[in-house]
Formats: structure tokens, C-alpha cells, sequence
């Protein structure tokens, strides 16, 4: 009894410890279990993620060229030269592959490409209708669209307002003219005639290149025409009318035709206001007035329930660029209110906020805190172009940086090109020029030269083709930094950028090469490095001079080529003066009666002292009294030199 | 006249009759003779003409000492599409002959990868890089719309053709 007694408390104990286990287990893990929803990745996860682990390749040239020696450009000029023919060769064939179609119909591809079949320029509808404008207006063709509008009106059909507004939007747009077409050049040549006439006759003076790309709104132009036929216009005809006015430069017209539109007491829309305010700096004259305007404009926004967009906040700041002092103490308080309704700013903001405050030109009063705080928004930040404006981001921050000598913000104005989708908005290859110019220029002043070199090597020239002008830069970066023994190394460099032939870069060169006593091997390098140089002084094989020999430069070379050791090319080089005019300097000739005292050579020094004696140098005396002393002469070489010296004397 | 008619044809429907009997059985040859063991072989011959890896081994040993020099997985089973590729490449290679004229220093490869034709092609150095440049973009473009997929040229250059042996 008792055993079974003792079994059964067993039992009672065993079961509570059980009971008491499954108590704790419960207890540790008494989160629920939480299933995570499945991750569902997107069809190129997996190359994203394989394109994340390589970095860009500095030794190779960009992704238009192909990987081959003799076909990487190698100058700024060959790069443009090659993207170029390339472009060309696609032209050529998009004008056979829309010249004759029929070749290319048979469609291979599933699902269907369109941008892979020919397009079709001609217009299908032939009949005068409404449906052959909408036609035409969707090929972008002006005049034509025009021709069928008028033809259209004489027939008596009436043309609905949605049809109309387009037409004028397409007109307003376009500014009258046709757009180029890039695969017919013979209709070009007819356009260019026109429009040379039109701006001639208006403006009075010679039409340059600029004014036969920039075409200007004229009077009583088809818009015009066509807006005053429209017996009811809706906000939509009034709103592509200022917008074309506004684009193509007329903006008291503009303005007049918004108070048209305010009489007739329709609303404005917000594009309307957009072109407006961007208007307004140019029809007033005084900082203030602007200003009072673009504030009207907006009250009348305001009033008319218009809501703003980014464009708008855009078109305030860069007005206010141009509105001196008042822009600088209203540029804050515009951005305060904007993101008080929620817009976001953009790239192109922060370019006119810098520029509102850091004028080109002006001298810093101690405003470098804005550049920080712009860059702390910026930065880690992927921005999308929303605003044509956003290119010009990257050089004016670069600008800045370079003028306010700031380094550490040049790091991060680089950095952010490196985020996300920011190098699309770095702009075409000559604004990246200017971006890289500047921000070699800023390291060569500001770090030194270990640091230089790296980002020397990293981004030319698989980047960056640098200008003679940074080069000279970067000569001077060596010079202060004492590390002149890499100059044969630029040398190369500045060779393979086609720059030899540029007169400063390479006298520089020259002279930085002479200046200063190095050791040996250095000078060996220098001297292979001099008579490379001497080889692009020579005529060319066609006979064309490309450099022209100056006494400082072929002094500079003789020196380098006497401080190693070499006397036969410096001799030669000495004949050079003679053929080329140039009058040698006292200093060369002392360096060279050294040298040549220590090669023993007699004659030499006698040679010497008649070329001094042949451009008659006032040192001439001196020199010969130093080879009489220094020298042991024969009497004929004695009788020689007191000729010589007679001769001086008188 | 109806008379003589009627002789000739009589006398055509005996030729054709016996033409048709087992006796006589010969058909028109039609094509040129392509023979299988002269194809891409160049004989050995005086021992002046230069000839490149390519031609120098015959077709016997492709797969051994030389590889392909079209790509695509049409042959694999299952898959279509074979003949259609063939006369793709053989439009490719005369259309790269005749645009690259005497600049092409071997045989075209042609590599498929999904969508994309790559077409690989070792040029001599006969033009300027810049006229290179004008006929790469020409080529691709043309047969990208002709062949309704993205054409790539991979180019490599070279000096002069590349000689393997004299034969």
C-alpha cells in the first residue's frame, strides 16, 4: 500500500513537473509564430544584383566604343568624332529603312516592337476631313495641318474646339515652324531659307547661328490667326497661346492676352501661370517690380484656386535669380511655403537657390553655410529629371565648389553622382566636360599630389579627356608638391590627349623641367623626355610647322639635355639658334663652357666663344677670358681669340 | 494537217511510255554538284597562298581544332527554328562582306543570346576608326529593324590578316 502509495505521488509528482515544463515552454515561446509573407522578387533581381558587385572600369573607354586599341578615342576630339559617325551610320540607315519600307513589314518579333519598324512620314488620310487633321496633328506636321485647317474653314465644315486647341497647341508649340526632320535634308534647306529672312527684317542686325536655331514668335503668325477665328476660345486655346508666346519670346503679348482672358472671365490653369511667372522677369525692369508681379500672379493663383506644382516653385526661384538683392532675402520663404503645400523640390531648385546666392563673379561674403545645408538635403538621395533645369545642378554645385575653394562639399557634390539614378543628370558630354574640368582644377589647388594622381588615374581618360588648361594645372599641383619626377610621365599623357602641340603647355614644360638640379636617373628621364619634345618642334613630314621655337624654350631644352650629360644632342641644338633667330642667353653659354670643360674639348670651347662672339653678347669678353684661363690654347686658337677680342672691343 | 497532228502526238505519248518503263530511268539533274568531301577544304598547292586557321582546317575537325562559327540552339532537340537561322546567317555574312568591303580579315561568328545577335567580326586596319564607327552603327541599326531584335557588332582589329601557314 504504501509502495503504491509512494507510485502514485510519483505519478502526481511526474505529472506537475510535466505540467510545469510545458508551463516554461509556453512561457519562452509565447510570441506567436509569425509566418513571413513570401518575398516575391522582380525578373532582373538577379542581374541587378550582379550588376551591383562590379564597379566601373577605369581602363576602359565608354560603353558606346567598341573594346579594340585602334578604335578608342584617345582625345575629347576623337570621342566626339567617333559617337558622331556612329549616330551618322544609324541615320543613314533609318533613312533607307523609311525610304523603302516594303523590306521592312514582316514582323518576327513576339510580342511586337514598334520602335523596330518603319515609320511612316507620309500621311494616309488624303480627303479634306476632320480626322486627316487629328492626323497630321499626330505627325507633327505644322504646316500642313495648318493648310487642312484653312481648307477646312472654306469648305464650311466647322472644326470642333477639342480638334482646334490642339492644332494651336501644335502651332504654339513648335513656334510655326516645322520641326527638323533629321532624315530629309533637302527639306531643311527650304526652312532655313525662311526663317534667315524673318529675323533679319526684324531685329535689324546679322542673323547669327544662334538666331536661325532660336526661332521667334512673329506678328500675326498662324496662332494668332487661327485664335481670333475661334468664336468661343476656352481656357485651353488661351493657355496654348501664352505658353507659345511665352517660349518664343513674346512676353508683353503674353500678358496682354492673359488680361484678354481675365475680361472675358475665364480661369487660367496652372501651366498658364507657370509660363507667366517666368515672363515676369523680363517685362519689368526693377527688382522690385518683378517681384510685385510674380506675387500678384501667385495671389491670382491663389484666388482662382489653381493649385502650384514643382514647375511653378521652379519658375519663382530662377525669377528670382534675376531679381538682385530681393531674390536673396524671398528665396527662403518661397521654399517654406511650397513645402507647406507638399512639393517636393527638385534638382533644378537647389540650382537656382544657388545660384540666387552665389552670383559668378561676386566675391563670398561668408555664405558658404548654403552650399552645406543643400548638400545635407541632397544627399543619399536618387533624383529623377523632372525639370530641364536639373542638369545644370551638378556644374553650378562644382562652380561653387571651385570658387569658395571648398573641398570636402566637391566630395560630396561627387558622391551624389554616384547615387542611384543621378548620373542621367550629370547632362550631354560638353557639360561633362565642364563638371570634371572644374573639379580637377579644385584638387589639383587644394590636395596634393597623392590624392591628385588617384583620381588622375581613376577618371582620365575613360571619363574625362582633360583640357590643356588643366594639364597646366596639374604641372602646377607637381611643382608644389616637389614631385617634378613625374613629369615624363605626363608628358605621355599630355601626348596622347593630342596637346603636344599646344606653345604654353610645352614651354611650361620645359621650364619646369630646367629649373632645378634632381639626381641622376631623374635627369635621364628628363633628357629622354626633352629630346621627345625637340622631335614635335621639328617640321612635320608635310613641312607643317607645328611649334615654333622660342630662346626660352630651346635654352630650357639645352639646359636639361647639359644637366645629363648630354653634349653632342646640346651641341647640336646649339646650331638651332642660328637657323631660327634666336638669340641664346650669358647664363647658357656659362652653363655650357662648365660642361664643356669637363669634357676637355678645346675646340669646343673656342666654338663657343665665336657664337657668342657671332651674336654679339655683351658677355662675350668675360667668356673669353674664362676659356683662356680654364683651357690650355694653342697659339693659333690665341691669336684667334685676340682677334676675336679686338673685335668685341671696337 | 489533222492527220500529222494526231502522228505527233502519238509519237509523244510512245516516247513518254517508255521513258516511264524500268528500262530507261534517267531524271534531269538539276543543281550544281556539291560535292561533301571538297567543301571548305583548300587544297595544298604551290606553297605561296596564305591561308588563315580558319580555312587551313578542314570541316572535319570542327569540334576538335576548331569551334563554331555560328551559335544558336535551334539544332537541340525539341527546338525550331534551324532553317530559318541558316538563311539568317548566310543573309548576315554577305551583308557584313559587302558593308566591311576587304576589311573583314576572317570569317563572321554569330552568337545568339536570347533575343540579342551578336555578330563578332575581326576587321583589318584599312579605314579610319571614325568610318569604322559610321558602318558599326549603319549595320546595326539596318538589321535590327530588318530582323526585328537588337543587333550587336563586337569588333576587334587587326594590323594585317593573320596567317596561319602558306599552303
Amino acid at each position: 500500500m504504501a509502495s503504491s502509495c509512494s507510485q502514485a505521488l510519483r505519478h502526481h509528482v511526474c505529472k506537475s513537473i510535466f505540467f510545469l515544463l510545458l508551463l516554461l515552454i509556453l512561457f519562452i515561446f509565447s510570441e506567436e509564430i509569425v509566418i513571413p509573407k513570401k518575398k516575391t522578387w522582380s525578373k532582373e533581381a538577379v542581374l541587378q544584383a550582379l550588376a551591383s558587385t562590379v564597379k566601373r572600369d577605369p581602363t576602359a573607354s565608354d560603353y558606346r566604343f567598341q573594346d579594340d586599341p585602334y578604335l578608342t578615342p584617345k582625345t575629347s576630339s576623337e570621342f566626339k568624332l567617333f559617337s558622331l559617325s556612329q549616330e551618322s551610320g544609324r541615320n543613314a540607315a533609318k533613312y533607307f529603312i523609311n525610304t523603302y519600307p516594303k523590306y521592312f513589314q514582316k514582323d518576327y518579333a513576339q510580342p511586337h516592337i514598334p520602335c523596330l519598324m518603319p515609320d511612316t512620314l507620309e500621311a494616309q488620310i488624303e480627303e479634306v476631313s476632320e480626322a486627316a487633321l487629328i492626323e497630321r496633328i499626330g505627325m507633327r506636321k505644322v504646316k500642313a495641318a495648318v493648310d487642312l485647317y484653312d481648307q477646312l474653314l472654306q469648305a464650311g465644315t466647322s472644326v470642333s474646339l477639342d480638334v482646334t486647341n490642339q492644332l494651336l497647341d501644335l502651332i504654339c508649340f513648335y513656334g510655326d515652324h516645322d520641326p527638323a526632320q533629321e532624315n530629309v535634308p533637302e527639306q531643311r534647306n527650304e526652312e532655313t531659307e525662311d526663317v534667315q529672312d524673318e529675323p533679319q527684317a526684324k531685329k535689324g542686325r546679322a542673323a547669327k547661328a544662334s538666331d536661325l536655331l532660336k526661332a521667334t514668335w512673329k506678328e500675326k503668325n498662324n496662332a494668332e490667326r487661327i485664335f481670333a477665328l475661334l468664336s468661343e476660345p476656352n481656357k485651353h486655346s488661351y493657355s496654348a497661346l501664352i505658353r507659345g508666346m511665352v517660349k518664343y519670346g513674346a512676353y508683353s503679348k503674353a500678358f496682354s492676352t492673359y488680361t484678354d482672358l481675365l475680361n472675358s472671365r475665364l480661369k487660367a490653369d496652372m501651366h498658364m501661370f507657370n509660363a507667366l511667372i517666368t515672363a515676369a522677369p523680363e517685362v519689368k525692369e526693377k527688382y522690385n517690380e518683378k517681384w510685385e508681379l510674380i506675387v500678384d500672379l501667385l495671389k491670382q493663383m491663389a484666388e482662382q484656386k489653381v493649385r502650384p506644382n514643382l514647375l511653378t516653385l521652379n519658375a519663382v526661384l530662377k525669377a528670382l535669380r534675376r531679381c538682385g538683392t530681393v531674390g536673396k532675402s524671398q528665396a527662403f520663404p518661397v521654399i517654406s511655403e511650397m513645402k507647406a503645400l507638399s512639393i517636393d523640390l527638385s534638382l533644378a531648385s537647389y540650382t537656382h537657390l544657388l545660384a540666387i546666392f552665389y552670383k559668378p563673379g561676386a566675391p563670398i561674403q561668408g555664405q558658404t553655410d548654403i552650399l552645406q545645408e543643400v548638400m545635407n538635403e541632397v544627399s543619399g538621395k536618387s533624383f529623377t529629371p523632372q525639370d530641364p533645369d536639373d542638369a545644370q545642378f551638378f556644374i553650378t554645385a562644382m562652380r561653387i565648389c571651385l570658387d569658395t575653394k571648398d573641398m570636402e562639399q566637391a566630395y560630396r557634390v561627387h558622391e551624389l553622382l554616384g547615387v542611384g539614378e543621378n548620373w542621367r543628370l550629370l547632362g550631354n558630354d560638353f557639360q561633362q566636360n565642364i563638371y570634371y574640368a572644374r573639379f580637377f582644377s579644385l584638387l589639383c589647388m587644394m590636395e596634393n599630389i597623392d590624392v591628385m594622381l588617384k583620381w588622375y588615374r581613376d577618371l582620365v581618360p575613360s571619363v574625362y579627356y582633360p583640357s590643356s588648361n588643366v594639364m597646366r594645372d596639374l604641372l602646377q599641383a607637381l611643382d608644389t608638391d616637389n614631385r617634378l619626377d613625374l613629369i615624363p610621365q605626363i608628358w605621355k599623357d599630355i601626348k596622347q590627349l593630342g596637346h603636344a602641340n599646344r606653345q604654353n603647355l610645352v614651354e611650361e614644360l620645359l621650364t619646369l623641367m630646367a629649373r632645378e638640379k634632381h639626381n641622376q636617373e631623374v635627369q635621364e628621364s628628363f633628357a629622354e623626355c626633352a629630346l621627345d619634345i625637340k622631335k614635335i618642334y621639328d617640321t612635320g613630314d608635310r613641312g607643317k610647322v607645328l611649334l615654333n621655337w622660342t630662346a626660352g624654350s630651346l635654352s630650357d631644352l639645352i639646359s636639361v639635355l647639359l644637366a645629363a650629360h648630354r653634349r653632342q644632342d646640346a651641341w647640336d641644338m646649339l646650331k638651332l639658334f642660328k637657323t631660327h633667330n634666336r638669340v641664346p642667353s650669358e647664363e647658357l653659354l656659362n652653363k655650357f663652357l662648365m660642361c664643356v670643360k669637363e669634357g676637355g674639348e678645346v675646340n669646343q670651347a673656342v666654338e663657343l666663344v665665336q657664337i657668342s662672339a657671332g651674336f654679339c653678347l655683351p658677355g662675350t669678353p668675360k667668356l673669353i677670358q674664362r676659356v683662356q684661363q680654364e683651357f690650355e690654347l694653342t697659339e693659333q686658337k690665341m691669336l684667334s681669340d685676340l682677334e676675336i677680342q679686338s673685335f668685341n672691343s671696337e | 494537217m489533222a492527220t500529222s497532228l494526231v502522228r505527233k502526238t502519238k509519237l509523244l505519248s510512245m516516247v513518254s511510255s517508255q521513258l516511264n518503263s524500268a528500262a530507261c530511268f534517267r531524271n534531269i539533274h538539276c543543281t550544281a554538284a556539291c560535292l561533301k568531301n571538297r567543301a571548305a577544304r583548300i587544297r595544298v598547292a604551290k606553297g605561296d597562298k596564305p591561308v588563315t586557321y580558319e580555312q587551313a582546317y578542314h570541316p572535319h575537325h570542327i569540334g576538335h581544332r576548331k569551334g563554331w562559327l555560328s551559335q544558336h540552339t535551334s539544332n537541340l532537340q525539341g527546338e525550331d527554328g534551324a532553317a530559318e537561322r541558316v538563311v539568317e546567317d548566310v543573309f548576315i555574312r554577305r551583308f557584313m562582306y559587302g558593308t566591311f568591303h576587304g576589311c573583314l580579315a576572317d570569317e563572321v561568328v554569330i552568337k545568339r543570346r536570347g533575343n540579342l545577335l551578336l555578330i563578332c567580326a575581326v576587321m583589318i586596319q584599312k579605314l579610319l576608326p571614325s568610318k569604322f564607327y559610321f558602318l558599326i552603327g549603319y549595320t546595326e541599326e539596318l538589321l535590327s529593324h530588318f530582323y526585328k531584335c537588337p543587333v550587336k557588332i563586337e569588333m576587334q582589329t587587326v594590323e594585317e590578316k593573320v596567317v596561319y601557314k602558306y599552303l
